[in-house]
C-alpha cells in the first residue's frame, strides 16, 4: 500500500513539472492574426422573450454565440469574461461569479472562475487574467472587442450590478479598461457595444483614444443582442471598416426580422467623427452636469437632432445610420435618425 | 379557491424575495404581457385577439391604480407605480385608437402584442418594495 502511494506521488508530481500549462502550450510560434475580447454582463435582468413566448437570459445566449465564434476560428485568440450574479451555494457558502474562457486556434485551452473585483479597478481581475494569458502582445492582424450589457450610465452608476447594488460602473471604467487592454500598441480595429444608448457623443468620444470604428446603438437595442455570426471563420484579407460595416449591417437585418420597437445600429467611424465631437462636447458635459441621481426620472433619451444646440455642420461625418422606426407607439412615423443619442428634460 | 391559491403564490414570493432581497416589479407584469401575447397569437379570431388585449392591458392598467391609492406607498415607489401605469395606459390608447393613435389593424394585433412585451422588456429596470410588489402581484393575480 505504501509504495502504490509513493509511486502515485512520484507521477503526479512528474507530471506537474513537466506538462507546461495548457495555454503555454497552446503559443505557437505564430502570434494569432485576430484577437477578439468579450464582455458579457450577466449580473442583471437579462431575460428576453422570442416571438413564442419562450423566455431567454441575454446574457447566456450571446455567450454560447461568443464561444461558437471562438471554436470557429482557426486564426485567433479569443477570451471570453461573463460576470454573473452572486450566488451561494446552500444559500451560505458564496461561489465565484465571475467566468473566464480562452480559446486559441478554435480550441478552448482555458477556463477558470474568479472574482469579480468589488472595488474602484473595475476590470483588475479581468486584466490580470488577460494579462497572463494573451499571445498577442505582438499586435495581431485585427484586435475587437465586444461589451454586452445594460445602457453604460454616463453618470449615477450605482445599481448596475443586481448583486451589488452599491457598485457602481460607468463609461469611464469602461475605457479604463480598453485602456489597459490597448496597452502601448494601436487601438482596438473595432469596438462593439452590445447596449442599449451606447451611441453618444460622449460614450463614442471617450472611447475614441483606443478604436478605429465603434459599432453602437444610439437608442434602445433589444436585448436579443448583435448577432456575431460576421465573426465566424475570420480568414483572409480582413478590412476594419468593411468589417464593421457588416457587422452592423446583418445586425440590422437580424433585428429587423424579430423586432418591432425602434431598430438603431450604427457605425461610428471614430477619426471622422473627432471634429464634430470636439464641437459638442462642452454642451454634453453641461447637460450631464446637470443631471444626477435625483432628476433620472424627469430626463429621457432622444435623437440629438431634436436639440438645436447638437445640430451642427458635421453631424453626419463618420456617421453610417441603420435604422428603422418603431412599428407602434408613438415614434411610429419617424423617418431617420442622426445617429447619435443625446438627454433631454421632461 | 382563488384566495387559497392568490396566498400561496404569495407566501412563495415572500420567500424567494426574502432570499434575494431583490424585488423588481416589472418581472410580474412582464410574465403577464408575455402571456397575454401567447395568448393573442394562439387565437386566429381578430376580435378575441382584440378583447384579450383590452382586457389584460386595461386589467393591469386598473390594478396598478389600485396599487397606487394604497396609502403606505413610498413615493418612490409611487413615481415607479405612475411611470409604468402611463406605458401601459399608452399601449391602451393605441390599441382602442385614443388619444391621437389611430387603432391598431386587426392584422397587426400578433405584431402588437409582441411590440408590447418587448417594449416593456427594454423599459428601465424599475425597483419597488417588497410590500408594494406583493400588493401588485395579489391585484394582478386577482384581478387579470
Amino acid at each position: 500500500m505504501r509504495v502504490h502511494i509513493g509511486l502515485f506521488v512520484v507521477v503526479a508530481t512528474a507530471s506537474c513539472a513537466s506538462a507546461p500549462p495548457k495555454h503555454e502550450a497552446a503559443h505557437g510560434a505564430e502570434p494569432p492574426r485576430y484577437s477578439l475580447v468579450f464582455f458579457i454582463h450577466g449580473d442583471g435582468d437579462y431575460t428576453f422573450h422570442d416571438a413564442d413566448g419562450d423566455a431567454h437570459k441575454a446574457d447566456e445566449a450571446i455567450l454560447a454565440s461568443a464561444r461558437t465564434v471562438a471554436e470557429r476560428n482557426p486564426n485567433a485568440e479569443v477570451f471570453l469574461f461573463h460576470e454573473t450574479r452572486r450566488r451561494k451555494l446552500l444559500f451560505v457558502v458564496p461561489r465565484k461569479d465571475g467566468h473566464a474562457y480562452y480559446y486559441r486556434n478554435g480550441e478552448l485551452v482555458e477556463e477558470r472562475s474568479y472574482w469579480r473585483d468589488q472595488g474602484a479597478s473595475r476590470f483588475d481581475p479581468e486584466m490580470t487574467i488577460y494579462e497572463e494569458l494573451s499571445a498577442t502582445r505582438l499586435q495581431p492582424a485585427a484586435k475587437m472587442f465586444f461589451y454586452f450589457g445594460h445602457e453604460i450610465p454616463e453618470f449615477d452608476g450605482d445599481g448596475y450590478d443586481r448583486s451589488y447594488p452599491k457598485r457602481s460602473f460607468t463609461v469611464p471604467d469602461l475605457t479604463a479598461g480598453l485602456k489597459r487592454m490597448a496597452g502601448n500598441s494601436a487601438k482596438f480595429d473595432v469596438v462593439v457595444l452590445g447596449t442599449c444608448y451606447g451611441g453618444t457623443p460622449y460614450t463614442v468620444n471617450a472611447i475614441a483614444p483606443y478604436a478605429r470604428y465603434v459599432v453602437a446603438s444610439p437608442e434602445n437595442l433589444h436585448r436579443s443582442y448583435f448577432d456575431l455570426r460576421p465573426l465566424e471563420g475570420l480568414d483572409g484579407d480582413w478590412d476594419a471598416s468593411a468589417f464593421a460595416t457588416e457587422f452592423a449591417r446583418n445586425a440590422y437585418e437580424r433585428l429587423d426580422e424579430e423586432i418591432e420597437t425602434a431598430i438603431s445600429v450604427v457605425v461610428y467611424d471614430v477619426d471622422r467623427t473627432i471634429s464634430y465631437l470636439n464641437t459638442v462636447e462642452e454642451a454634453y458635459a453641461e447637460t450631464l452636469s446637470s443631471l444626477d441621481a435625483r432628476s433620472r426620472e424627469r430626463t429621457a433619451h432622444c435623437d440629438c437632432a431634436e436639440d438645436p444646440a447638437y445640430v451642427h455642420a458635421g453631424i453626419d461625418d463618420g456617421v453610417e445610420v441603420l435604422y428603422r422606426a418603431p412599428r407602434f407607439g408613438r415614434s411610429k412615423g419617424k423617418q431617420g435618425h442622426s445617429g447619435w443619442g443625446c438627454w433631454k428634460t421632461n | 379557491m382563488l384566495t387559497r391559491i392568490a396566498m400561496r403564490l404569495v407566501l412563495c414570493a415572500t420567500v424567494v424575495f426574502a432570499m434575494t432581497g431583490v424585488a423588481h416589479a416589472q418581472d410580474a407584469i412582464l410574465d403577464r404581457l408575455n402571456d397575454t401575447a401567447v395568448d393573442v397569437k394562439a387565437t386566429s379570431d381578430p376580435v378575441q385577439k382584440r378583447a384579450i388585449l383590452e382586457k389584460r392591458i386595461d386589467g393591469m392598467v386598473d390594478a396598478l391604480s389600485t396599487v397606487r391609492s394604497a396609502p403606505m406607498l413610498s413615493e418612490q415607489d409611487a413615481a415607479n407605480i405612475d411611470r409604468v401605469k402611463a406605458t401601459l395606459q399608452e399601449r391602451s390608447d393605441e390599441l382602442a385608437g385614443r388619444n391621437g393613435f389611430s387603432p391598431v389593424p386587426d392584422d397587426q394585433l400578433n405584431a402588437f402584442s409582441s411590440f408590447v412585451v418587448q417594449d416593456f422588456e427594454q423599459a428601465k429596470s424599475i425597483t419597488i418594495g417588497v410590500v408594494t410588489l406583493l400588493l401588485i402581484i395579489i391585484i394582478i393575480i386577482l384581478l387579470v
